[in-house]
């Protein structure tokens, strides 16, 4: 074995030399993960790409655990992702000699949403948990209509389920017969052509279509959200391998410049300042 | 293999949506694999299989318990109709039960938390060094609390475990169960050191014919990972205490891998192993190593980027240490698949 030894030592030496060959320059970023984020991710890049017109960047969902998985698997620059990242996550990106680096971009407000027609205006995070997990689930008991409670849920690759999980539902787990959908916007369309829904999506997602209530007497806002006094509020992610340089540190810098945090706001999201 | 096995998996995917997990991942990965055998210039094989053929059932309790049960269907001439059937994986695990954050406890047939084969991903088509040279399993029976170390340091297990290896139950099981301890610190991104040890004591049994009295198997592992190169370093050494006519002796073993991993172009790895195994030091001419080289090519990934569609070609030689005895070699062509899905 040892006379082998310094012939191994050789082939793993020019092995290293061949790789750092392979490392260049480009002009491409790529970004995948939360549906949440991905609104202020392809509305700031359709802007940075007005203002630098040899960058191209490209623009994915998926959900926040592909987001990050991609990040690792070195397939993504930059990981967008609606909750913090998992101790499994970063051992495994550190093994793999990636180095998972947290950029807030902007706050949010889980909305939960119901019908428009849905009489009910106001509840509380017990109630909205025993709605998810099947003690409640005709809106009669809550003063409402006589009508069953439709539950729609995210999917559980979405960052916004797992958010949702932590603050909501505790540790249980969501009814067997709860919709689970891919997207905000899937869940904001099924609850706004279902009586009887209830579903919970970004600030961004909330129009005329669906009806926001109150959590705990607080309305979701810029204002309630900042100060913290919206239980069901979250910063927005993106993560990046190692501190942020090149294109990517531009994007990001970009979306935490006034114009970026005026697209934040834009997208119905909460600016950092 | 019974055809009773194969209506098994079917009845418990109907059965664990009913008992109320709230999902069950479905998946099954199959590995199809041509081996060419050349030795003394004949051929010793020339012959496609299906080395495995996982089926898994990954159920979610709640948050905090989750459960795999994980079957393996392979090619094999032991059996009449060509084929067997092991059970790979059945453990239910519970998260954060002891206040020690981000910990898991399990119990079952769980990996063996040893080495590198707990972790062993078949960069190369050959199996981790304590597998191959069968000093440690890569499951077992047993209790297993596992842990990530906080910021991503690391992390640690601490095992109870048979020691035989999942393979083996019942009456080919000594009463000595076997303590495993492993530790993996990654100080920075991309170079991880660790090490593990696992020691058995055979237990007196008169349907056990241990070929030790004690057993003490140690690993240090390393892992270098830098941009496209990602390079895996194991030494392994096997104490073993044996009595024979009334006199106890101890022998050892030891043995060491190197293998750097090279991603040429985005879908393509190029991978070279070297292997050396002593099995007693006190012996000449036992010892044997083994040279690897291949191309593993990523053709599919899913949405995570991990493959799901992937051929690896390897080339492998056994040469011995006695200068009498022939180097083998082997030409593998594999194709590993795998499909699954999310039961709500």
């Amino acid at each position: 074995m040892i006379k082998i030894l310094p012939k191994i030592t050789t082939i793993i030496g020019l092995v290293f030399l061949s790789a750092n060959s392979l490392f260049g320059a480009k002009n491409n970023l790529t970004l995948a993960g939360s549906t949440t984020v991905l609104p202020i991710a392809q509305k700031a890049a359709e802007a940075f790409m007005d203002l630098n017109k040899d960058i191209n960047i490209s623009v994915r969902g998926g959900g926040s655990g592909v987001g990050i998985a991609s990040l690792i698997s070195g397939s993504v620059d930059i990981a967008n992702s609606s909750r913090p990242i998992k101790a499994k996550e970063i051992k495994t990106a550190r093994e793999k000699g990636k180095n998972p680096v947290e950029n807030i971009i902007a706050l949010d407000g889980l909305a939960v949403i119901v019908h428009p027609n849905n009489p009910i205006n106001e509840l509380d995070i017990k109630t909205i948990k025993d709605i998810y997990t099947g003690k409640i689930s005709n809106w009669k008991v809550l003063k409402g209509i006589d009508q069953p409670i439709v539950v729609i849920s995210r999917d559980v690759a979405s960052g916004t389920f797992e958010v949702f999980k932590e603050k909501v539902l505790k540790g249980e787990k969501v009814r067997d017969d709860a919709l689970m959908l891919a997207s905000n916007k899937a869940v904001a369309t099924t609850v706004a052509e279902t009586p009887g829904a209830i579903g919970y999506v970004g600030l961004g997602y909330l129009s005329e279509e669906v009806k926001s209530i109150k959590i705990e007497g607080v309305t979701p806002s810029e204002k309630t959200v900042r100060s913290g006094e919206y239980k069901l509020a979250r910063p927005l992610y993106m993560y990046t391998n190692g501190v942020p340089r090149g294109i990517a540190k531009d994007f990001i810098d970009f979306i935490l410049s006034p114009t970026g945090q005026k697209i934040v706001k834009e997208t119905g999201f909460v600016p950092l300042e | 293999m019974g055809k009773k096995a194969i209506g098994f998996p079917i009845f418990l995917v109907f059965s664990l949506n009913i008992i109320g997990a709230a999902e069950t991942k479905l998946s099954m990965e199959l590995w199809n694999r041509y081996t060419l055998e050349r030795k003394d210039d004949k051929t010793e094989k020339n012959a496609f299989s299906v080395e495995r053929g996982y089926f898994r059932l990954d159920p979610t309790f709640t948050d905090n318990i989750k459960g795999r049960f994980t079957l393996d269907f392979f090619s094999s001439d032991k059996y009449s109709d060509g084929a067997g059937l092991k059970l790979k994986y059945a453990y239910v695990e519970f998260n954060n039960v002891i206040p020690i954050p981000e910990s898991r406890l399990s119990c079952g047939i769980d990996k063996n938390y040893f080495g590198t084969v707990y972790d062993w991903e078949y960069v190369t088509i050959e199996k981790a060094l304590e597998d191959k040279e069968k000093v440690a399993a890569s499951a077992d029976y047993g209790v297993f609390f596992t842990g990530f170390i906080p910021q991503g340091f690391g992390e640690y297990a601490i095992s109870l475990i048979n020691g035989e290896g999942y393979s083996k139950a019942g009456s080919k099981v000594n009463i000595n169960p076997s303590p495993v301890i492993n530790l993996r610190l990654i100080p920075l991104p991309g170079i991880t050191i660790g090490g593990s040890l696992l020691y058995e004591k055979a237990g007196f049994i008169d349907t056990i014919k241990t070929e030790y009295d004690k057993r003490m198997l140690y690993a240090g592992v390393a892992r270098f990972a830098f941009g496209p190169l990602d390079a895996w370093f194991e030494y392994l050494s096997q104490q073993l205490g044996v009595t024979t006519r009334g006199e106890y002796k101890e022998t050892m073993s030891q043995g060491l891998m190197i293998m750097p991993v090279l991603r040429l172009v985005k879908p393509l790895d190029f991978v070279l192993r070297y292997d050396q195994w002593d099995p007693n030091t006190s012996k000449e001419k036992d010892a044997y190593s083994t040279l690897i080289g291949g191309f593993n090519w990523n053709i599919l990934h899913d949405s995570q980027g991990l493959p799901t569609l992937f051929i690896q070609t390897n080339w492998q030689r056994k040469m011995y240490e006695d200068s009498e005895k022939s180097a083998v070699d082997l030409i593998m062509v594999q194709l590993r698949w795998k499909f699954g899905n999310t039961l709500q």
